[in-house]
């Protein structure tokens, strides 16, 4: 299902905590991005959609905005190759 | 086509066009209509079709790819006489035109007088700069090197245009380049140790930066090392040869060749025996939307005004931040892109070309700290590392993201 996708966001959203001297806590399905539940703020979750459009080759938001506020909800958005 | 040699090019001017060689016998009897739209994707049809609208008395358009069906004849000015118009390199949208009097594109020729010249062409043919370098070597009796472009073009070596032009700027011994500070970055790299003494080293159209100045002036210690400053509706305003990047802010108060310069809003603004009559105030000042900030005796350039872009709600400038990119240890090239983003509007993301050999986490870590002081919306995300950064036809980077 979406686990490789959640495996891709939580490498990439450690990546963006460690370049920031922060570490990111044990990222689950509920984790929710910008209401203090990880250290990462917008410009970050900016960030983390534009690699994860560069390492799926997929852009979600193309067609406008779609709302996500979970680490699950992003997941979802993406289609996993099969 | 046959007829006299127009007055503009010496009889000893000859073209190498990838494996052909053209005097005027050879351009004078290439099929060319007298006036009207052509291709320009060969320095040679150019020059021939040039000559002949204006020994015809004919609008010329120079058509940068394919002439697209907007193009019409309405567009060469048909019955006015000789004039030639050329399209801007706007990567989208229809091109914009702009109708040149011929007489003004040779008045603004300057630095002809090197005999035994041998220029290369890094323009493209149909562009303002790469006719400029055409008629300057044509008017010199010079030789210019050219590669055939577009669909014209046969195999190119790895490494695209510029590694061709590269080759070709060997085998031909050139003397003169001339080219944007992004040809430049690709042209040190193609060349790497090989032997190429030129006499002359000419910038343009992008700003050009300090630690490119310097690896150009220690890679060419002979040559003549100079950036050109121009504006579209002002034209060719000053050069810079003191190897410097920017240019003398004492220039504020005594501008060199009959201009007055002056800072409104951070906006360089200019005034110019040259400016087009319909694109100044009554003052006759022209504002050339191009940033500029002092550091000392200096201004340095700082990005377009309207290349700012919002990224949460911060304007700021890829080619600021790009510039300081630029300086790092182990940076042969970079490109600093807006993207646009959900959540910010838009990001500034950063393709990095390290030198051979650099060590690609020391480089992260350097970047970073080269940007640390900056507001945390003009730091570049997303650092991408690739062997080029591709270039527009204009040889300049394409300065919007294109998703």
């Amino acid at each position: 299902m979406t686990d490789s996708i959640f495996a891709l966001i939580a490498e990439e959203l450690g990546r963006i905590a460690a370049d920031k001297g922060e570490v990111l806590p044990p990222l689950t399905a509920g984790s929710r991005f910008l209401d203090g539940d990880l250290p990462i703020d917008s410009l970050d979750l900016a960030t983390l959609l534009v690699v994860l459009e560069q390492r799926t080759g997929q852009d979600p938001f193309r067609e406008g905005f779609r709302q996500f506020a979970t680490v699950g909800e992003l997941a979802a958005l993406y289609t996993v190759p099969a | 086509m046959t007829g006299r040699r127009p007055d503009w090019m010496h009889p000893a001017f000859r073209l190498i066009e990838g494996e052909e060689s053209f005097g005027w016998k050879e351009l004078a009897a290439l099929p060319v209509p007298a006036g009207g739209i052509i291709q320009a994707d060969r320095p040679s049809r150019v020059l021939a079709a040039v000559a002949a609208a204006e020994a015809a008395g004919q609008g010329l358009l120079l058509a940068r790819g394919v002439p697209d069906a907007n193009a019409r004849d309405a567009d060469c000015q048909p019955g006015q006489g000789f004039s030639v118009t050329l399209e801007s390199s706007g990567t989208t949208g229809t091109p914009k035109r702009l109708r040149h009097d011929f007489a003004r594109l040779r008045g603004r020729l300057r630095g002809v007088a090197d005999e035994g010249a041998r220029w290369l062409l890094t323009y493209d043919p149909g562009a303002f700069a790469g006719l400029q370098v055409m008629l300057t070597a044509a008017a010199a009796g010079a030789l210019l090197v050219a590669v055939p472009r577009g669909s014209a073009a046969g195999e190119r070596p790895a490494g695209g245009l510029v590694a061709e032009l590269a080759q070709m700027a060997r085998r031909h011994a050139v003397t003169h380049v001339s080219g944007t500070p992004s040809f430049w970055r690709a042209f040190l790299m193609a060349l790497g140790e090989a032997e190429l003494p030129l006499d002359a080293v000419t910038l343009g159209g992008e700003a050009a930066d300090q630690p490119l100045l310097d690896r150009l002036a220690e890679r060419f210690p002979r040559a003549r090392l100079r950036h050109i400053y121009a504006s579209t509706e002002a034209g060719a305003l000053f050069a810079v040869a003191d190897g410097r990047a920017g240019f003398p802010a004492a220039w504020l108060d005594d501008a060199p060749d009959g201009l007055a310069l002056r800072i409104a809003d951070g906006v360089l603004e200019v005034r110019s025996p040259r400016a087009a009559a319909d694109a100044v105030d009554r003052q006759g000042w022209l504002s050339t939307g191009d940033l500029v900030e002092r550091q000392g005796d200096r201004l340095l350039f700082a990005g377009r005004l309207d290349g700012l872009v919002n990224v949460g709600g911060v304007k700021v400038s890829p080619e600021a931040v790009e510039r300081r990119l630029l300086a790092v240890d182990g940076v042969a090239d970079a490109a600093v892109v807006a993207v646009p983003s959900p959540i910010t509007g838009h990001l500034l993301t950063a393709t990095i070309v390290p030198i051979p050999g650099a060590d690609e986490a020391a480089l992260r870590t350097a970047l970073r700290a080269v940007s640390a002081d900056l507001p945390p919306a003009a730091r570049p995300r997303a650092l991408t590392f690739a062997e080029h950064i591709p270039l527009s036809a204009a040889g300049k980077k394409s300065r919007k993201g294109a998703s």
